[in-house]
């Protein structure tokens, strides 16, 4: 089942590492997503495996045949690319027919085929128009049908979708998915946008620096990443670190100071084998804590602290909070459900009382070695270390 | 009512800055349009009545006369056409193979190469054509750098008689004319979206095909707009094929200028081959346009 198989390739551009020995394999027939910030090496994986880069080292193969070397044009792989890169000078017809043309297919046969393909993506009435005449969703769609009409074992997409405003991105999200499932192929999807990835992929693979830092499904990678660095890219996270206080069957106990003098215990899910006195990270999503102006009633399993407010975001389909514990700044979503809110809606530099279950958070093996990339990562996030904050408005 | 009145008012307005503006216009395109009708309109026009005059000793006699088109449309002229159409389209075609390389290369450069690969390109215009085309002879001569350079290599045991020949006049004159084919190439070029390229490439075209399918019908703009400015100009070289040419087969640029240099002189006709020769070009260009536009009509369907 296995389509694509990786190995050790690396990649660099007058030394910069842009690619460093990725080893990885993806099923035939998977949606499988690379995620990561502008250059950390996904686009030029990407290119590789198209054949437009040549590899430093490593091996590229498709079913059992090794491609590493062949020229672009002789790969079993389509490429859709970020701007489209449709032939101004041909129909949308002529684009579509290109890959066919190129190989001396019938005419009739081209002709049918292709407007098998327009039909797909329900284009059919557009066939003779030129690229600069239809909009961006329909440039996509050709450009997608362009690449389909080859028949190639593997379809690669760099950030198809970047172009697109942000209505008609979501549109052709579930389109993509449509045609992934209708032709039943593997596709390779580049993205920076962790929304894009988590939604159509079967697995997501989270690079950074030219490594793949973590690859699973993407629940896997969201409810427990293996890295600061996932669980900080995807999403939003609170990490905190501590030491290995006390270590049961099922969770951890850390303890962490608050800089403030004081040391939080809390108890947290884990996937590795911890040791007393190590330190970690826990990693906790802020829409897993519940806050309330009242301590919880029921305690059993449930870590409880006690803040104040120090900033409020209005969010439209949730409230962001930021509450201060000693030193710490957890960031807190708060949904607006009157059921499970207090009456009154909470206020500035009010006491607060947070709440989360112990499976809700999730200990990394790691602790976070600079500030400043950390910064760098979280763009306008809270640091739950050194950074003092500042209120973007006072109520 | 008080409204019509102050629409009336803003409507003389408008027209009174309207003619204003009109004025202004005519005042700053008077220059170039005196100058144009002085130096350009105003001699074509005395060309066109030399041609339908008869010829005399020095000048011409006033009285009209279809000999010199009679004359201008013989075998011995068509094939003094034939010479210098021939001569402008290897040319052109010589301009185009040895331009789009260079143009190639320049446009997918890195912007500090790209610029001086420029200037070196424009650095040429700063010479005299004169001396350049001398510096051509010598380079060519019997006894000159080429022939020495060969006959020290071994190659040739006899210097080559390239020196006044057809040859020397066409390597002569892709030199001069490479310039004007290299600069609108760029241009379009540089404009050229090489992911496209590599679209071509990942669909199963392989380097020729994407050449031929991508690359050169996006430049045709460019070959054509360089080819307009080489063709012509060549049609009507006198300097090059007078200078490293030979007497025996003469170009039209020669043709025309010995009708008025030797005597007795003969205005008419060589007034009636350069309109001859102005017809010819404009035919050829308003086909040319038509086939252009047609090309571009089809792609607006």
């Amino acid at each position: 089942m296995e389509e694509i198989r990786i190995e050790n390739l690396t990649k660099d551009f007058d030394g910069f590492l842009a690619v460093d020995d990725v080893s990885l394999s993806i099923n035939s027939g998977e949606l499988f997503s690379f995620l990561g910030p502008s250059g950390c090496g996904k686009t030029t994986l990407l290119r590789m495996i198209a054949g437009f880069e040549i590899p430093a080292k490593g091996k590229i193969l498709i079913g059992n045949t090794d491609i590493t070397d062949l020229p672009p044009y002789k790969r079993q792989v389509n490429t859709i690319f970020q701007n489209y890169s449709l032939f101004p000078h041909m129909t949308v017809f002529d684009n579509v027919a290109f890959g066919l043309r190129i190989r001396k297919t019938p005419k009739l046969q081209i002709i049918e085929r292709v407007k098998e393909m327009l039909s797909l993506v329900k284009m059919e009435d557009q066939a003779n128009k030129y690229p600069d005449q239809i909009s961006g969703g329909q440039k996509q769609r050709i450009a997608i049908v362009r690449a389909l009409i080859n028949q190639p074992k593997v379809l690669l997409l760099d950030e198809p979708l970047a172009a697109l405003d942000l209505k008609l991105r979501q549109h052709m999200l579930i389109e993509l998915m449509n045609i992934h499932d209708a032709v039943g192929i593997t596709f390779i999807y580049v993205t920076h946008d962790q929304g894009e990835a988590m939604s159509i992929s079967d697995r997501v693979a989270v690079m950074n620096h030219g490594k793949i830092v973590q690859s699973g499904p993407p629940d896997d990678i969201y409810e427990r990443p293996a890295s600061i660095f996932s669980a900080y890219f995807i999403g939003e996270t609170n990490l905190i670190t501590g030491e290995v206080i006390g270590i049961e069957e099922n969770y951890v106990q850390l303890k962490c100071p608050d800089g403030a003098g004081n040391s939080l215990e809390l108890d947290s899910t884990f996937n590795f084998p911890p040791y007393l006195g190590q330190e970690l990270t826990l990693s906790l999503r802020p829409e897993k804590i519940a806050i309330s102006r009242s301590k919880p009633r029921y305690q059993d399993d449930i870590n409880v602290l006690k803040g104040t407010i120090e900033d409020i975001l209005y969010l439209g389909s949730h409230t962001q909070y930021i509450v201060r514990v000693g030193a710490l700044k957890f960031r807190v979503f708060s949904q607006h459900k009157r059921v499970y809110f207090d009456d009154k809606a909470l206020d500035w530099d009010e006491p607060v009382w947070l709440f989360w279950h112990d499976t809700d958070s999730w200990l990394i093996n790691q602790i976070p070695e600079n500030v400043l990339s950390f910064n760098e990562l979280a763009d306008g996030g809270v640091n739950h270390y050194q950074r003092s904050s500042k209120r973007p408005y006072q109520a | 009512m008080r409204n019509g009145n102050y629409n009336q008012t803003l409507n003389a307005g408008a027209q009174k800055t309207q003619s204003r503006r009109n004025l202004m216009s005519w005042l700053l395109t008077a220059p170039a349009l005196i100058w144009l009708i002085l130096f350009f309109l105003v001699p074509y026009f005395i060309v066109v009545i030399y041609s339908f005059l008869t010829p005399d000793i020095y000048d011409v006699q006033f009285e009209f006369s279809l000999e010199a088109y009679r004359q201008a449309l013989n075998l011995q002229y068509l094939s003094t056409f034939f010479q210098s159409f021939r001569l402008a389209a290897l040319t052109t075609l010589l301009c185009i193979l040895l331009g789009f390389p260079v143009a190639y290369y320049i446009a997918r450069a890195k912007d500090k190469v790209k610029n001086t690969l420029l200037v070196f390109i424009i650095i040429p215009f700063w010479t005299n054509l004169i001396i350049r085309i001398f510096s051509w002879r010598i380079f060519l001569s019997y006894n000159g750098v080429l022939n020495d350079l060969l006959m020290r290599s071994g190659l040739i045991n006899q210097p080559l008689e390239i020196m006044r020949t057809d040859l020397a006049v066409l390597l002569v004159m892709v030199y001069v004319y490479l310039p004007y084919m290299i600069l609108p190439l760029y241009s379009v070029l540089e404009k050229l979206d090489f992911t496209l390229l590599h679209a071509a490439m990942d669909l199963g075209a392989n380097e020729i095909k994407a050449f031929f399918r991508i690359t050169l019908p996006l430049a045709a703009e460019g070959i054509f707009a360089g080819s307009l400015l080489v063709f012509i100009p060549a049609l009507g070289a006198y300097l090059i094929p007078q200078l490293v040419g030979n007497q025996r087969s003469l170009y039209l640029g020669q043709v025309i200028t010995y009708k008025i240099k030797n005597i007795p002189r003969n205005w008419p006709m060589a007034s009636a081959l350069s309109l001859t020769l102005l017809v010819f070009v404009a035919i050829l260009l308003v086909a040319l346009f038509a086939l252009y536009k047609r090309s571009k009509k089809l792609r607006r369907v």
